[in-house]
Order: C-alpha cells, then sequence, then structure tokens
C-alpha cells in the first residue's frame, strides 16, 4: 500500500479551488498555504503558453526531511504518508532547508484573518489545531484518508484534476492514469521519490 | 477538521452565493459554527465540488468588518474619500426614516425611485425588482452586469470539437468539470484575446488581438465562410434566421399586402410568398423584383456588408496575421461539419461540432458579428453548437412547472419571454437616467454601483443629489461616498431564498437535468443583520403596498390557486417560499421538503436542451449593425494615448467584495497577475518601467489608477491588463483596500456611444 | 515570520524561480548564524586555548559555547523546551549530531578547565573528550548546510571545509582580543603567525567558493551573484571582505613592518571576528532554492502495472 495522488494538468484550470479546499478543511493561518498553485510561463510573444501547477506536500518515500529532522518529529506512515508529530517538533526548521518542494511551512505569531480583530469564531475552531513555533505540512489528509474518504483538494477539485489512490494496486485509478497518459514527478533527479504524478498538460 | 465532541454537527444543503452561477452547496455546522463548505453531490451546479469562492463563503460570513446594525450618515458631505460619519441606529429608526422618505416620494411621483441591483444573487434581485419596485409604482431599476450577448452561453460540453472563444470564461464556474471532460476528449479552443488569461491558458492556441477589434476578425471570418470558402447551412438559414427575408431598398422587409407577413421569394414558383408559407425553393441570395423594388434576402445584404472585411483589412486592423485568418475561418467552417446529424434518444438533429463564444468585453457590433459565426454555420442551440439558457420548459414531470414557451412575433422572430425580470431592451440611453423626472431616492440593492460600472465620479455626480440607501454586506464605496441610511443585509449564508437560481442559472449547456435549488440559512442572520427580503416586506407593509406586493409575487412567481397569496393577508417570507415551491412543484414539495432535500432534479427532454430544432423562431441577423473597417479607426489608439486597457475575469473572485475576504485575497497576493498592471515587456522597456514598479495607468478620460507592473509575454504589446475586480478605498473593506487596481475608472461612459468595455490609456512610471 | 510583510513576501515569493532561502536568516532566523557563529569560534577557541596553554582562554571558550552560542541556538527555537528532544537522531540528522557534539565537548571541556582536574590523571581523558566534541562542533555546521540538495548553493563539499576554517579563524581572533588585555598569558607571537596563515587561506576558500558556485550554475550561480552584486553584496563587501580579510591583512602587514602591539592585534581579532560572522550570515542569506519546475519535464509510463514496487 503505497498512497500517492495524480495530477493532471490538462484538466487543471488553475482556479485555486485546492487552495481554499485545503485551507478551509484545515484552517491554516494566513500566509500557511498547503496547497497552493504556481504559475509558469514559456515561451515569447506571441507564442506564450502558462501552466497552472498545483503544489503540495510530495510525501516523498525517500524525503530529505525525514533524514534531518533531529527529533523524529517528521516521520512516514506503512502507506506512505509522512507526518509531522507537533509534539515532538521543536521547531528547528531544518526540515524546511531541505526540502526541495517548499511544502512544510511555519509561523512565530498567531496571526489572524483579520488584522487586529482576533479570531472570529470559525478561527476559534480552527487554529486550535495549527500551535504556533512547530512546523507543519499537508499531510494527505489523513484524518479523512483514516475514515476512508479521499483528500480535501482531490473530493472538491472542480474539473476533476486530481486523483488519490494506493500506487501499489495495479488495478487503482492512480496506476491506470499513469500507465497510460504518461506522468511526470517534479525535481525526479534528486530521487526523493515523491508520490504526486503530474499528467502533461 | 474533526467535530468537536459537542451537541450538534450537521450539514445543510443551499445555495452558493458567491457569484451567479448558484452551485448547490452543504454547510457544516459543528455547534453553532460554520466550519466547512463543501458542493452538494446532489445538484448538477457544481456536482458535488466548488470553485475558491464558494469554499472560501466562510470568511464571508464571519467578516468582522460586515455591517451588523443599520448607520446613519453623521457626516452631511458626500464624495470619494468622505468619512461618512457613521451614526448607529436602531431597526426601528432607520425604518422609519426610509418609510418616510419613500412616502414622500410616492405621493409626489413614485417613479423617482430608483433601484440598482446586482446579478450576483438573481432571486433576491426579482424579488426588489418585480414586487417591490412595481407595487411602489417605479419602472426604474438598472442592474450592474456584465457586457451583453455573452453571458451563460457555452459550447456544447457533450458534443462542441472546436471552440473559439473570444475573452469568455467558459472554463470555469458550474460547468468546470465538464468543459475539462471536453478537453479531454479533444475538443479543440483556440483563444483570442488581448491577454492570456486563466481560460486562455487552457486553450491549444492563443491569438493575441489588438483590444477591441475582435469584431473585425470575426466579420472577415464571416466574409470567408460566406463568399470565399461558400461554408455556410443554407438550410438553417432559411428555417431559423430571417436569412431569407426579403428587404426593401430602404431597408425595411418586403411585406405581403394581405397579411402583412414578410416576404420570402421561392424560385420554384419564381414568385415572393409569405415567409411562413410551406414548401418551394426559399433563396438566400440574389436580387428579386417585388412589386417594382429590388429587394434581396437578408442573408445576401449580410454576405455584401461583411465583403469589405477582406482578411488583410482584418489582419491591419486586428494585428493578427491574414494568413492566421484564413486558417482560423477554414477551421471553424470545416469543423462546423455542416450537414452532418446525430442521433440521441432516436431523434436525428443536426451537428454541428463548432461554437464561437462571445467576448465580455465586446461592443455590441462585435459580440453580434460573433454570434452570427454560430448562426451561419447552423450551431445555434443543437449538438455540438452555442448553447445558452434554454427558453422551452415543460416544467416537472408531475406539475408541468415552471413551463415557459418560445414566442413568436408576428414577423416569425424569437421573442424570450422568460425571464422574470426586465433586462435593458438595448444600450443604457445616458447617465443620468434621461427620463422626465429626476430620481430623488436611489436603493443601492448590493450592487455597490459606484465600483460597478464604468466613470464612478459621473456616477457620484448623478445621485450625489439622491436620498441614497444602501442594502449592503459591507461599508463599501458606495456606502461611504453617496448613502444617507446603511441597512445591514444578511450574507446568503445567513438567509432563506426561494428559487435562488432563478431560470437563467440552470446548467446552461445542453443535455443535462434541470435543478431547482432552495437556500437556507446555516446560521440565523448574526447581529442585527436582516434579509433584505423581509425588509422590503417590511417597508411595503408601512407604505401600504402589501396587497399590491402580494399580487406582484402572484405575477413574479407564477403563483395560481390555491398557493396564490391573497391581497389582504399577510405572508411572512417562509410562507411564501413554501407556497411558490408547492406552486410548481406540487404540495409535497414544499418548503419543508426542500430544506430536508435542498435540491430538486429531472432530466431535461430533447426539446429543452436543444429545442432550436424543434421549434418556430428565428433570430434576426441584423447586419446593419455591423462593425465597418472605417468605423472602428474611431477605436483604435489616439495620439498619445497609445495603449488600450483591458479586464480579465479571474475564478477565484467575482464582482468586486471577493476582494474583502482574506482567503480570496491571499490567492490574488499568491498569483502573479490579478493584483498587478500586466504589460508586454518590450512595450514596458520603452517606457522604463521594470517589473514591480509603480505606475500609473491614466485613460482619455481624464482617469487614471495606480498599480505595480508586471511585464508578461503573455500580454499584446499594444494592451494593459488589469484583473476587474480591485482596487477598493472603502474604509469598511480594509482586507480589501489598496489591492489590485480600479479597471472601471479608466471607462468612460458617453450618452449615445456603444458602452464600450476597453479603454484608451497610456502607461508611466510613478 | 513574525510580520504582515514577511508572509505577504512568503506568498509572492511561491512564483519565482528562485525562491530566497528566509528561515534562517530573517527575523528570528538570524538566531541560527549567531549560534552557528558562536560555537564555532567558541570551539576554534578552545584548540588554541589548549594549544598555547591559556587557561583563561579554556573559560572563555566555553562561556562562548555554552553562553552565548547554546542560549542562540535555543533562543531560535519555536518550542525551546523541547531542545533535548534534538539529541535523538545522531543517525541520520547533522543538527543531532551537532546537539551530541556541543554536549560532548561541555561534558570534557568544563571539568577540564578547572585545574585540579587538569593536572589530575583523568585531565587527558576529559581533555580528548573534549576536543572530540570541539572536532564535532567544528566540523559539523557545514555540514547540516551541505546535505540540502533543495538549496544547491549550500551543497559543495567546499562548505564544511570553509566552516571549519572559518571555526579556526575565530577561536584565534578571540584569542588575539583576549590578548590585548591579559599579555603574557601565551605566546602571541605564535597566535598572530597562525592567524595570518588562516586569514590568507580563508580568503583562497571563500574565493574558490565562489567560483565553484558560480560554475554549479542554476540557483547556485544566482547565489554567488547575489554575494557579489546582488542585494547581500553590501554585507558581503563590508563585513566578509573589508572587516574579515582586508583589514587584518593590512593591519597584519603593517604591524609586521613596523611592529605589533597588543592593541592592533585585538583590532585585528576583532575586525575579523565581524568578518567571520557576515560570511555564515551572506552564505545563509544568499541561498536560494533550486526552482521546483523549470521546463516541464517529459513524461514516462514508470510501469506501475507492471512492476508496482520499486517507484
Amino acid at each position: 500500500m503505497r498512497k500517492g495522488m495524480v495530477i493532471d494538468l490538462k484538466r487543471c484550470i488553475g482556479c485555486f479551488a485546492c487552495q481554499i479546499a485545503c485551507k478551509a478543511e484545515h484552517g491554516t493561518r494566513p500566509g500557511t498555504l498547503w496547497a497552493r498553485v504556481i504559475k509558469r510561463e514559456y515561451g515569447a510573444f506571441p507564442n506564450v503558453r502558462r501552466v497552472s501547477l498545483p503544489l503540495l506536500c510530495m510525501h516523498c518515500r525517500k524525503g530529505p526531511c525525514l533524514e534531518v529532522c533531529p527529533t523524529g518529529a517528521t516521520r512516514k506512515r506503512p502507506d506512505g504518508i509522512v507526518t509531522i508529530d507537533a509534539d515532538k517538533c521543536v521547531g528547528c526548521r531544518y526540515c524546511m532547508m531541505v526540502c526541495p518542494y517548499g511544502s512544510r511551512h511555519y509561523q512565530d505569531d498567531a496571526h489572524t484573518c483579520f488584522p487586529g480583530q482576533g479570531p472570529n469564531p470559525y478561527e476559534a475552531v480552527a487554529y486550535a489545531e495549527h500551535p504556533t513555533g512547530v512546523v507543519e505540512k499537508c499531510d494527505f489528509c489523513v484524518e479523512r484518508v483514516d475514515r476512508g474518504l479521499d483528500p480535501a483538494c482531490v473530493v472538491n477539485c472542480p474539473t476533476r484534476a486530481r486523483t488519490f489512490g494506493d500506487l501499489h494496486d495495479r488495478d487503482s485509478e492512480v496506476s491506470r492514469l499513469i500507465d497510460e497518459r504518461g506522468a511526470f514527478r517534479l525535481r525526479e533527479e534528486l530521487e526523493s521519490c515523491p508520490s504526486v504524478f503530474y499528467l502533461p498538460p | 477538521m474533526a467535530s468537536m465532541s459537542g451537541s450538534e454537527d450537521v450539514w445543510i444543503p443551499s445555495v452558493c452565493g458567491m457569484c451567479p452561477d448558484q452551485c448547490g452547496i452543504l454547510v457544516h455546522r459543528v455547534d453553532g459554527v460554520v466550519t466547512k463548505i463543501e458542493g452538494n453531490p446532489q445538484s448538477p451546479l457544481g456536482r458535488g465540488r466548488l470553485c475558491a469562492r464558494g469554499l472560501a463563503g466562510i470568511q464571508l460570513l464571519y467578516d468582522p468588518h460586515r455591517l451588523d446594525q443599520p448607520l446613519r450618515r453623521g457626516n452631511p458631505e458626500k464624495g470619494i474619500g468622505v468619512d461618512p460619519r457613521w451614526q448607529p441606529m436602531s431597526w426601528d429608526e432607520a425604518l422609519e426614516a426610509v418609510v418616510e422618505r419613500l412616502k414622500r416620494v410616492r405621493a409626489e411621483d413614485p417613479r423617482r425611485l430608483l433601484l440598482c441591483g446586482t446579478p450576483v444573487s438573481p432571486g433576491p434581485l426579482a424579488f426588489a425588482q418585480s414586487v417591490f419596485l412595481p407595487a411602489f409604482g417605479s419602472p426604474n431599476a438598472f442592474i450592474c452586469d456584465e457586457h451583453m450577448l455573452s453571458r451563460n452561453v457555452y459550447p456544447d460540453p457533450d458534443f462542441c470539437e472546436y471552440v473559439l472563444v473570444f475573452g469568455a470564461d467558459c472554463i470555469s464556474g458550474a460547468i468546470a468539470e465538464r468543459m475539462a471532460d471536453a478537453r479531454v476528449r479533444g475538443m479543440r479552443v483556440v483563444a483570442v484575446e488581448p491577454f492570456l488569461s486563466p481560460a486562455a491558458e487552457k486553450a491549444d492556441e492563443w491569438l493575441p488581438i489588438r483590444p477591441g477589434s475582435e469584431g473585425a476578425l470575426a466579420c472577415a471570418m464571416l466574409n470567408l465562410l460566406l463568399n470565399e470558402y461558400r461554408l455556410f447551412d443554407a438550410e438553417y438559414i432559411r428555417r431559423h434566421t430571417d436569412g431569407s427575408y426579403l428587404v426593401r431598398p430602404d431597408g425595411a422587409y418586403a411585406r405581403d399586402a394581405a397579411s402583412g407577413k414578410p416576404l420570402v421569394w421561392d424560385a420554384a414558383a419564381g414568385c415572393a410568398r409569405p415567409f411562413d408559407d410551406e414548401g418551394g425553393d426559399v433563396a438566400i441570395e440574389g436580387t428579386y423584383a417585388v412589386e417594382g423594388q429590388e429587394c434581396r434576402p437578408v442573408f445576401d445584404l449580410l454576405r455584401e456588408t461583411v465583403r469589405t472585411w477582406t482578411p488583410e483589412a482584418a489582419a491591419e486592423a486586428t494585428t493578427i496575421p491574414a494568413e492566421t485568418i484564413r486558417r482560423i475561418a477554414r477551421e471553424f467552417g470545416e469543423a462546423a461539419r455542416i450537414g452532418s446529424t446525430v442521433t440521441i434518444d432516436g431523434h436525428e438533429l443536426p451537428l454541428r461540432p463548432a461554437a464561437a463564444v462571445g467576448g465580455r468585453d465586446g461592443a455590441l457590433p462585435a459580440a453580434l458579428a460573433i454570434a452570427l459565426l454560430n448562426e451561419v454555420v447552423g450551431a445555434g442551440d443543437v449538438p455540438g453548437g452555442l448553447l445558452g439558457f434554454s427558453p422551452v420548459s415543460f416544467g416537472h414531470p408531475q406539475t408541468g412547472l415552471p413551463r415557459w414557451a418560445l414566442g413568436t412575433d408576428g414577423d416569425g422572430l424569437l421573442q424570450a419571454d422568460v425571464l422574470p425580470y426586465n433586462e435593458s431592451d438595448g444600450p443604457p440611453t445616458g447617465w443620468p437616467i434621461a427620463s422626465e423626472c429626476r430620481p430623488e431616492v436611489l436603493v443601492d440593492y448590493g450592487s455597490n454601483l459606484l465600483m460597478s460600472v464604468a466613470g464612478p465620479e459621473r456616477c457620484l455626480e448623478a445621485f450625489k443629489d439622491c436620498f441614497v440607501i444602501s442594502v449592503s454586506l459591507f461599508s463599501d464605496e458606495t456606502a461611504e461616498a453617496l448613502a444617507d441610511i446603511v441597512l445591514p443585509d444578511a450574507s446568503y449564508l445567513e438567509r432563506l431564498d426561494p428559487l435562488p437560481n432563478l431560470p437563467r442559472q440552470q446548467p446552461a449547456a445542453g443535455l443535462g437535468d434541470w435543478v431547482y435549488q432552495l437556500r437556507q440559512p446555516a446560521v440565523p442572520p448574526l447581529s442585527e443583520r436582516r434579509l433584505s427580503s423581509e425588509v422590503l416586506l417590511e417597508i411595503g407593509e408601512r407604505l401600504g403596498l402589501a396587497d399590491a406586493m402580494n399580487a406582484r409575487a402572484n405575477d413574479l412567481y407564477g403563483l395560481r390557486p390555491p398557493y396564490a397569496l391573497n391581497a389582504e393577508q399577510r405572508y411572512s417570507w417562509e410562507e411564501m417560499a413554501d407556497r411558490i415551491y408547492q406552486s410548481w412543484f406540487g404540495p409535497e414539495r414544499g418548503l419543508a421538503w426542500f430544506r430536508q432535500s435542498g435540491v430538486l432534479t429531472w432530466p431535461k427532454r430533447l426539446e429543452e436542451a436543444y429545442w432550436r430544432p424543434f421549434g418556430q423562431g428565428r433570430v434576426p441577423l441584423r447586419h446593419e449593425r455591423l462593425p465597418r473597417p472605417g468605423e472602428e479607426v474611431q477605436r483604435r489608439p489616439q495620439i498619445g494615448f497609445d495603449l488600450q486597457a483591458v479586464s480579465y475575469q479571474v475564478p477565484w473572485h467575482s464582482a468586486s467584495d471577493t476582494c474583502e475576504n482574506p482567503w480570496l485575497d491571499e490567492v490574488s497576493q499568491s498569483e502573479p497577475y490579478s493584483y498587478f498592471i500586466c504589460l508586454n515587456p518590450r512595450t514596458a522597456a520603452a517606457r522604463g518601467i521594470a517589473d514591480g514598479d509603480p505606475v500609473w495607468v491614466e485613460s482619455t478620460a481624464g482617469r487614471r489608477v495606480q498599480g505595480r507592473a508586471r511585464l508578461t509575454e503573455g500580454v499584446h504589446p499594444e494592451a494593459v491588463a488589469i484583473a476587474g475586480s480591485g482596487g477598493h478605498w472603502a474604509r469598511g473593506m480594509p482586507v480589501a483596500r489598496g489591492q489590485g487596481a480600479f479597471f472601471n475608472a479608466l471607462l468612460s461612459f458617453d450618452p449615445g456611444m456603444e458602452p464600450a468595455c476597453d479603454a484608451r490609456v497610456r502607461v508611466y512610471k510613478e | 515570520m513574525p510580520s504582515a510583510y514577511a508572509r505577504q513576501q512568503s506568498l509572492t515569493d511561491l512564483n519565482l524561480t528562485y525562491r530566497p532561502q528566509r528561515e534562517w536568516v530573517e527575523g528570528r532566523g538570524l538566531l541560527v548564524v549567531v549560534a552557528h557563529f558562536f560555537s564555532g569560534v567558541g570551539a576554534g577557541a578552545w584548540l588554541f586555548s589548549v594549544a598555547l596553554g591559556f587557561d583563561a582562554g579554556l573559560v572563555i571558550s566555553i562561556a562562548i559555547v555554552a553562553g552565548l552560542a547554546g542560549p542562540a541556538h535555543l533562543a531560535f527555537l519555536g518550542r525551546c523546551q523541547r531542545f533535548w528532544r534534538m539529541a535523538l537522531r545522531p543517525q541520520s540528522s547533522w543538527i543531532s549530531r551537532g546537539v551530541w557534539g556541543l554536549a560532548i565537548f561541555l561534558v570534557g571541556a568544563i571539568p577540564y578547565a578547572l585545574p585540579p582536574v587538569r593536572d589530575s590523571a583523568i585531565g587527558p581523558v576529559v581533555l580528548g573528550v573534549s576536543l572530540a566534541g570541539m572536532a564535532v562542533v567544528l566540523a559539523y555546521q557545514g555540514f547540516v548546510y551541505a546535505v540540502s540538495r533543495a538549496i544547491p548553493f549550500w551543497r559543495l563539499p567546499l562548505l564544511p571545509v570553509l566552516y571549519i576554517a572559518y571555526g579556526l579563524r575565530g577561536g584565534a581572533a578571540v584569542l588575539l582580543v583576549v590578548g590585548a588585555v591579559a599579555s603574557d598569558a601565551f605566546d602571541i607571537d605564535l597566535l598572530e603567525a597562525i592567524k595570518l596563515w588562516v586569514v590568507v587561506s580563508s580568503a583562497v576558500l571563500v574565493l574558490l567558493y565562489l567560483a565553484l558556485a558560480r560554475s554549479a550554475g542554476g540557483s547556485a550561480r544566482r547565489s554567488a551573484a547575489e554575494l557579489v552584486a546582488g542585494k547581500v553584496s553590501p554585507a558581503f563587501y563590508a563585513g566578509t571582505i573589508f572587516c574579515g580579510l582586508v583589514i587584518p591583512i593590512v593591519l597584519g602587514a603593517i604591524g609586521a613592518a613596523t611592529g605589533t602591539s597588543r592593541g592592533l592585534l585585538a583590532i585585528i581579532g576583532l575586525s575579523s571576528l565581524v568578518g567571520d560572522f557576515y560570511i555564515k550570515y551572506c552564505i545563509v542569506k544568499a541561498a536560494v532554492y533550486r526552482p521546483i519546475v523549470e521546463e516541464l519535464p517529459a513524461p514516462r509510463r514508470y510501469g506501475t502495472r507492471r512492476a508496482a514496487a520499486g517507484l
């Protein structure tokens, strides 16, 4: 069993719904984006292409974060999902120095969405699960996965660009998509072995 | 987020109100707090998925800057940037003040009440415009909406194979998933616009075009299709347009002396006959003598009109090479597969898998030319072609309601009689309203009109002497500059709206299900906010309009006995909603049923999805309104103002108040273009502008906006691209304040001219 | 990141090709540089104090490591009360190894600094322990950075060498400063000679490092450019080059010609220490991440359906 995700860049329209779905599901603080979308422009006028590239934690099989964490707060579950134990993290941010994908986030101060106003009712509930002073990141929605659901970004994507499943299962949708369409991973040469695959635009 | 171990954990079906698409949602409420909004899988609008806006609704609900109580203007001075010095008032005081004023106006001349609304929430607007306003006695309403001829039209997601898009966004919203399916199955998208917008990103080919010249390209394509390639659907033109109607030299239809009906030429019989007689061989080209006058079919005149648009003339106007124009025209014409058919449910229907989707920035003539591209190849409302909101409904299988059908006038031309409120028949005639009375009271019904129309200073001038009532969610620009009284409205998560997606908001395109939904509150209105529709009921009661409003409501919602509202009786908003649903869908599907289920769907019939092949009703080709090669020169860049500013949609913003939403504001901050003023690098270099530099954009209208430059190859060298939703300055919207640039300030609105949605500008470093 | 501006900055960074590294240099992150500076300098000071037989220097080194470097490290952490957890992964983490090194150093150094223990039978033992810890402290920092494949500017084998050299430099500089006060405590001329040698060789190392970074291409090249001509260049030229290299070399040459006073040596030492701080600051400040994506990679099939393992 190895959990993985496939993101179809042909279907993706760069609408940022995944960024907000994750934000709303987990209630991350302002400035912290576990799921985010970057835009890359190629070519020169008039032959220009732009690609929207959704990013999240790649849940690498051989992630450098797993090596460098001095406390063991960052660990990998048997199903491949990489998690951070907020009770063990000391906030040294070494993992943030070695992650090639910028997937890790840290905040010192307890910011709220509306400066000077304190947390609103949603934030009062949400931020209880986001202590400051520790590193946090996308966790493939482990709480949903453990209940048999797919991650929030996957379930919500308006164009059904995201698929989640077992990479080791040859009949799973993720395996089928990778095999039929051909896929790529980011920074493959760094050999961290990400679990997130992209289908070409 | 895991629910707390508390007493409550519920999911409430409702309808999103962040944009006009009105997708079905499920709102998660835990111990009285809304903690998540997700799409409702039962609803064909969204299919269980939501865009960034819909998900971010929580922050609209709990924004501490929301209006919580009625306010009175303490500062007698009105103006942009003026501090209104709001004084809180009770609802009683506020309603007193409003009613007292309206009583006076009604006694003198009720037409002096002007309502300005927003289409973001069509249901509530319909109640204000078609129930309250007529009961009051005023016909004066203005809707701040996007440009005509490009709303709610899509290429057929099931069958289209080639779509030419002129700056419209038909890839996001309620139809996003189906459009993605279409792209994956091979639908080719060609995007024609000055900026590589989020919609154009997904195109197979981006054709950068000089801003404002879309009509030239469309006309050149018409010329090539009709005159050179001879790729047009003659049968469709005969049956579904006025292309065969004979036109006299004076421009009017040639008419039958006896019946007055427009005449067509029957080549088999060798004479003219009324258009609706059957049989014969109806001509669409040629010159024919009718009663001694040389008459030509409308289609023939169209061919001649567009003949002046050679590919070379269009290349000069658009900066798109003539060979490309020829290629695109041929691709489009051939993709339409004129003459082919498809069998659906045992019916053989025309198949025209090509569509041209109108530009939201185009002036009327350009929009017309683009619309005609569909008509001439026979792709209007048939499988594969351009689909819009369906004007045919046979209603729910059990009740047969709501029912509407195509209407035609005496000339056989289509009449769309389905919109429950009137949209303007043509371009607005002037600003302020050029009627014999001047408005005395303006109700800004959630429109924030100072930011929603062209030329905010003119708008301010027009209304600063009025008594202005703002019904709003925030102390926005219009409230701060103009309002005497502000009434705090309930957001979509705090309100009950029956039929929030009025007939316009259906999954417009083709096959699928009809959908009717209920918007119900996830939480009761917080603080002292009140649902605007209920406030109107209260005001109506105090003004003695309740009887008339009941009658109007019966009209608007088609309420028949036993559900019709009795004139003298008084009904709560819930009671009205219950009657509306029961009247349309049967006694067992009243408000209670909708509270529980949220969504009612039933499959569309083929004649509803693709109504054109089944129905009568012709579209006028209106060739006389097309752009001409000489005309568009006056829309070209002028001396000193050598660039053209254009705006574009981004799928995470809608209207303007989404910039106040911190999650959506964060998206714009994390994205390279939408809060910036986008320039081509060569254009910028010529002006000494580097990426990130603060710049001014100044228009010929004498206004200028500030912003920071973003250099990108994805913009035409003559264009300045500004995402159309930024530049707030209201103190009551501090998250939005100062973010992005205010595009509408650049536009000018000259009475008598076609409204233009781009502006001649120059750009320079600050 | 403490401020609203910083949060907005992190959002804008997302779309930059070369995202700057900020966590270990901006705001509270500066404490990492401070901590690394003090621990390197303290370890180097220990080495020279032991070698030159400078007893006061032993105490000073311990004070620097335990009293300055330690607290700076702790103050940097988000949850400093859990600091002991950082020792739990020496098998894979260089920070864990550094924590052990620091601990071992203090375990050996503190007893050794006490004259009774130093002169006793276990003196050499604790000395050995302290030297082992010191070696780890000197070396580990460079490896902490060099491990990162996400920041190519750090991933040069020369980086640990550079850090060791600067640790030694710093240690010698501390003694030069102290030597102005405690005049005959040790052979300062020897130290001066060592210092000059270390200064010159560190200059060579810096230049060599920059050259390697530039030839590594991409983000490493970009970082080198930031150092030499970009936003980090003021700190680089003023701190690392001028204070850290030019002044010591020039004053050292003057001193060699005209005779060196203690005061001059102290100035050389102080200036050198400023340079030692700034090289570490510059290396961390100029760092940019390797772009997450440049051209889109070509798709492959991965043979998922045939060989599920080994992905």
